[in-house]
């Protein structure tokens, strides 16, 4: 028995000197593999910052949710190209991924949030010298935060460019797009013999949702039923399979505490949820306010946030230089779809304006 | 539905028949701390995969002696009610450490062949994470956090199970499935679930 101990105490040891040794490798710019706690009126929240910061071009990505986690998106190409050109900062959001704290629900809203974002672009210069170049990335939910963001004050000045990916700049417009895309999309497919069952099926439901005004019911159905329509979608070949990659599933199990991450995502959503983001956010009417230069990239069969959500944004968007570009054979996450096409876009508008 | 009626009715006359005589007696606990005390350190896995270390005491108070005399001789079940402290720490990687100690009352009970079942309620808890590099911001100034972390109250609720030893300052393993809550976390509290496996020992060695 006490050999055993012996042998389980000499063995632990030996693993935590080796993972400390190894968490406390020096920093190389050339290929960054950093994290910083960002602390914020309550709130600590974690920049899991990775990739070449020779340049100190940093790409702040905004997750989706409310309630995802930053490092669901190092994964295909925006790790194996995107973090070649720049550094790409996976940031997890007040009350999201591993971020903790303390604070009422009156401590959790979007202009919180979006003062956090502005905490962390301080936090960066304040470590990498206030030459760093920031570039701010948001994916659905992170592209309502996005926007709120840079619309609060001189926020804009901090940013060199602005990337939103299926993002929900206009929460209380997404649940009429939502209906119409439904409709768009069902009659299409129906037309085309694809899947009749299923989306004969949508076409009776869709048609059964409240269109005079917003309804949380049928909001919720809308949203989960994106999701099986993509992969129904997918099934018939209209998206591009994802590559098969198990880095995000490996940084969201191994990396972040999975009951974590699913308890505090969770409760975030519900606390904004509570607050009416999904009725009440809208900046579409606020857009030509950001001048700064803009790439919209949409999924054409994106369910959860319709390309026509990225057309308005373009239409109104205030800066000179703005680009549209649609995904063909994309979902929600163009990032995973067409990982290829998806990077190249991000780079040269990053090699465009940094 | 008369017939199985009549069958459970029997089978529980026989059952009464074979019971033999139970004596239920409290044993006396020692007076030496040391011989009412067992330490104990094992494995902490959060999510069984951070991995950490665990360690503590238990406090004798009462055992129970109850023995049932049975055709195959008497069948001794030991039940103890202990006071409880634990520590800990556990690493999640390139994110934080967390550090825990609670403190409360253990149940055990233990059967002929020295098989154990832990119930553990330690409502006494307190948590602090230590985190890496943190910059707070405040008031459009930036600077550095020393000793970075959040602390919480964690109560914490355990189960497990256990082998006795007798013959050695080892009086046992065990393996106990964990539950604390860290609260106030966010706007909320925060489960955090865990494994510890480890081994229980006197300092005094036990008589043979």
């Amino acid at each position: 028995m006490k050999k055993i101990i012996y042998i389980n105490v000499k063995t632990l040891t030996l693993c935590f000197s080796i993972l400390f040794f190894l968490s406390c490798a020096k920093e190389d710019l050339g290929d960054l593999n950093n994290i910083l706690y960002v602390r914020h009126k309550g709130a600590d929240m974690p920049a899991y910052i990775h990739g070449n910061a020779s340049e100190k071009v940093f790409l702040i990505i905004l997750h989706g949710g409310p309630g995802g986690s930053g490092l669901e998106y190092r994964s295909g190409s925006i790790k194996n190209e995107i973090e070649k050109s720049c550094a790409v900062v996976y940031f997890d959001q007040r009350g999201s991924g591993m971020s903790q704290g303390r604070y009422s629900e009156d401590g959790i809203n979007i202009d919180i949030m979006a003062e956090d974002v502005v905490a962390l672009v301080k936090v960066i210069q304040r470590k990498y010298g206030a030459d760093s170049r920031f570039f701010l990335m948001g994916h659905s939910w992170g592209g309502t935060l996005g926007t709120a963001t840079l619309l609060h004050g001189t926020n804009q000045n901090l940013f060199k460019g602005w990337i939103e990916v299926d993002g929900g700049h206009d929460l209380k417009q997404l649940y009429f797009e939502n209906i119409n895309y439904f409709k768009i999309v069902a009659e299409e497919q129906i037309a085309a013999q694809n899947n009749l069952a299923y989306w004969n099926g949508v076409s009776v439901k869709i048609n059964q949702v409240d269109d005079t005004q917003y309804n949380e019911r049928d909001g919720d159905y809308m949203n989960e039923e994106a999701f099986k329509a993509e992969e129904i979608l997918l099934s018939d070949m209209l998206l591009d399979s994802p590559r098969e990659d198990f880095t995000s599933f490996g940084n969201t199990v191994f990396r972040n505490n999975p009951l974590t991450t699913w308890w505090s995502g969770g409760n975030t959503n519900g606390v904004l949820s509570d607050q009416g983001i999904w009725e009440n956010i809208s900046y579409t009417n606020r857009l030509h306010e950001i001048t700064i230069p803009s790439l919209l990239l949409w999924g054409k069969y994106d369910m959860v946030i319709p390309p026509k959500m990225g057309e308005d944004a373009y239409d109104n968007l205030g800066s000179d230089e703005k680009k549209f570009v649609l995904f063909e054979r994309s979902g929600h996450s163009p990032m995973d779809n067409e990982a290829d096409k998806f990077a190249n876009e991000v780079i040269g508008f990053l090699d465009s304006n940094k | 539905m008369k017939k199985i009626g009549v069958i459970l009715l029997l089978a529980l006359s026989f059952q009464g028949f074979g019971q033999r005589k139970m004596k239920v007696e409290f044993n006396k606990v020692p007076t030496s701390f040391w011989n009412r005390t067992e330490f104990k350190v094992g494995y902490f896995g959060n999510m069984l995969w951070n991995p950490g270390l665990n360690g503590g005491a238990e406090y004798l108070i009462r055992e129970k002696v109850k023995t049932k005399e049975r055709k195959k001789g008497p069948k001794t079940i030991i039940k103890k009610t202990l006071l409880n402290g634990n520590f800990g720490f556990y690493w999640d990687p390139k994110s934080h450490i967390g550090t825990f100690t609670n403190y409360g009352i253990l149940w055990r009970r233990t059967n002929p062949n020295g098989k154990q079942i832990n119930v553990q309620f330690n409502p006494l808890g307190y948590y602090r994470s230590f985190l890496p590099e943190t910059y707070e911001v405040s008031n459009n100034r930036v600077r550095k956090v020393p000793l970075p972390g959040r602390s919480y109250f964690a109560p914490s609720l355990s189960v497990g199970v256990g082998k006795l030893r007798k013959t050695s300052k080892l009086t046992g393993r065990y393996l106990n499935l964990n539950f604390m809550v860290l609260t106030p976390y966010n706007t909320n509290i925060l489960p955090l679930v865990s494994i510890t496996y480890g081994y229980r020992f006197k300092i005094q060695k036990n008589k043979k």
